[in-house]
């Protein structure tokens, strides 16, 4: 049988599941009744459920899809002390390059990278670079361009 | 609106971000059906994704520094390299951009129809927020597209010239399917990658992708004619064509948007070979090339056969070059768009009828909008052709619409407007 693929979540990653998917869940059964969403009143409520309301088959695709994350959730924990120097997922690392610069990017899992907050993707040919590595190593992210890195600090601030 | 990366690193003529779009659309679709994603919503998607510009500018990531030197000199040197930012700069950064795309956003389409509304706010934040997956994918691929484009400006000799964009692509890109496509721009481009697999149908599509961005440069005939300057380019009008065909195919219920918006974006790639014709109009105007205003001024009157003639002519041009033009892409894909454009330049479906008609729609509205910066240009031909061509109320009641705005003031035009002849 096929492994179920794990979604790796912060804390706060797996809130916002959560209430996406109790928001979707009281959407469907408005629209079951019949009625217009309260929901849809609510200021802070993301306007992209809205399209939802309008189509069925994509408010339910999205439902099944929510459930298969909270059911292969994981939560990403900060790992035990003598390991906090080693860069995992949920780790801020602060790398500084040869030209004295300094870059900082926080691991996360693919659900909730946002590169233009500085969260980038596990899997992605930087996450990867970084993965394992422990404070002091020298990464080097290798495409055509070669851009070398030494890991000045790994944190973890996680819940 | 030319994107302000180029602008900053000094690119001559840089791509607007229209022709960006318009080539982020296409491999979007051909992507996104590679990985039997929803090929709809990840073109739209595209089509959406910078329209909160129009309002926040092309805001990059070279303008991230927290403080820029005064001296000149000193700031294009800076500029050449991304900000180095710490992870709470960046989220600070981040979320303020966001903050102001997504008012932008709104302030854009305050005046749409609801469902308009709710359905590009909705695709626009899947984007933006990348919550389901064709929003962080189009978001990845949107990346990888500048990256092709800064390889085609900067080339490859000097690598550090174009590290910014692999930075940018490396740091988001982790969907398989596209960490195979940079793989295969690395392979291409550069030294060949140790352990590379061919990969001979994403090499095929880069193919395409890179042919197809030629229409990028190309500016379209009929303003070049004109004089205008700074005219659209090829791939801004299929662009605006794109979307038209998303805003009033909205009213089409029974047309199917997936068709519409595929025949949209590829209506007029056969440009990239042929130039852009003005069918059957394109010979006389080679003719004569300092009288051209005048021939605008006075549109050539064709009998039937010969429009017939010349129009066979072009279309028999252009149907050998998307053949040429698809020959390595896989054989259903090719067949697809080969239809499609055949069904467009025959107008022979419904779906074909209705783009061909929002095709007059773009260039007359555009045309409007460049007669307001020139007022002597002519555009009367265009009204001619737009009553000749279209015969869809949807159509028509845009038409009233562009009769009112862009003739407030002008009752005679109006009025001749409404003359027979041009109803």
């Amino acid at each position: 049988m096929a492994r179920e693929k794990k979604f790796y979540l912060t804390k706060e990653g797996l809130e916002r599941i959560k209430k996406e998917y109790k928001d979707l869940k009281i959407l469907r059964l408005n629209k079951i009744k019949g009625e217009r969403p309260k929901i849809l009143h609510s200021q802070d409520l993301d306007p992209e459920y809205f399209s939802f309301q309008e189509d069925l088959n994509r408010l339910e695709f999205r439902i099944v899809e929510l459930e298969n994350i909270l059911e292969n959730v994981r939560i990403i924990k900060a790992p035990p002390k003598e390991k906090q120097n080693i860069v995992n997922l949920g780790a801020i690392v602060t790398l500084k390059e040869q030209d004295g610069r300094i870059n900082e990017f926080m691991i996360v899992g693919t659900l909730e990278a946002n590169p233009s907050e500085g969260k980038i993707s596990s899997e992605s040919p930087v996450g990867k670079a970084l993965l394992g590595r422990k404070t002091g190593d020298e990464v080097v992210i290798t495409s055509p361009i070669r851009v070398i890195y030494r890991i000045r600090k790994v944190k973890y601030f996680l819940g | 609106m030319p994107r302000t990366g180029w602008v900053l690193r000094e690119v001559k003529n840089p791509e607007t971000i229209a022709g960006h779009t318009f080539r982020l659309g296409i491999a979007s679709w051909l992507l996104a059906e590679k990985r039997n994603f929803n090929v709809k919503r990840a073109i739209l998607i595209a089509l959406f994704h910078d329209l909160c510009e129009v309002y926040a500018g092309d805001i990059t990531p070279f303008l991230y520094y927290p403080r820029l030197p005064k001296d000149k000199k000193e700031r294009k040197k800076l500029l050449m390299k991304w900000a180095r930012l710490s992870h709470k700069e960046k989220q600070k950064i981040g979320k303020a951009k966001f903050k102001k795309e997504k008012n932008a956003l709104f302030k854009l389409i305050r005046s749409l129809e609801p469902s308009l509304k709710n359905e590009l706010s909705s695709l626009w934040l899947e984007y933006g927020k990348g919550t389901l997956k064709e929003g962080k994918f189009v978001e990845q691929l949107n990346r990888i597209e500048t990256l092709i484009q800064a390889i085609e400006y900067f080339g490859t000799k000097d690598i550090l010239a174009t590290t910014n964009w692999w930075e940018w692509a490396e740091e988001i890109v982790d969907d398989p399917l596209l960490l195979k496509f940079l793989k295969v721009i690395q392979n291409k481009f550069y030294r060949k990658v140790p352990g590379y697999k061919k990969q001979k149908e994403l090499e095929n599509i880069l193919d395409f992708i890179l042919e197809i961005g030629k229409l990028k440069r190309m500016p379209r005939t009929i303003w070049v004619s004109l004089g205008v300057e700074n005219p659209e380019t090829v791939a801004g009008h299929i662009f605006t064509v794109s979307l038209m065909a998303w805003v009033f195919g909205q009213q089409k219920k029974k047309l199917s948007m997936e068709k519409l918006l595929k025949m949209a974006l590829c209506h007029d790639i056969p440009a990239v070979y042929t130039g852009d014709l003005i069918t059957p109009y394109s010979k006389i105007l080679a003719k004569d090339e300092k009288e051209r205003r005048k021939i605008f001024q006075k549109w050539p009157r064709l009998l039937r056969k010969e429009k017939q003639r010349k129009f066979l002519k072009d279309y028999k041009k252009e149907k050998t070059v998307i053949k040429k033009l698809t020959l390595k892409l896989k054989a259903p894909l090719r067949k697809e768009i080969i239809q499609l454009f055949d069904k467009y330049k025959t107008a022979s479906t419904p779906e074909a009828r209705f783009l061909n008609q929002l095709n007059v729609l773009a260039v007359l509205l555009r045309a409007l909008l460049y007669q307001k910066e020139d007022k002597n240009l002519p555009i009367d031909w265009l009204w001619e052709w737009a009553f000749e061509k279209c015969e869809d109320d949807v159509i028509f009641e845009f038409i009233e619409k562009l009769k009112k705005k862009f003739y407030k003031k002008n009752l005679i035009r109006r009025f001749i407007l409404n003359f027979p002849r041009f109803k």
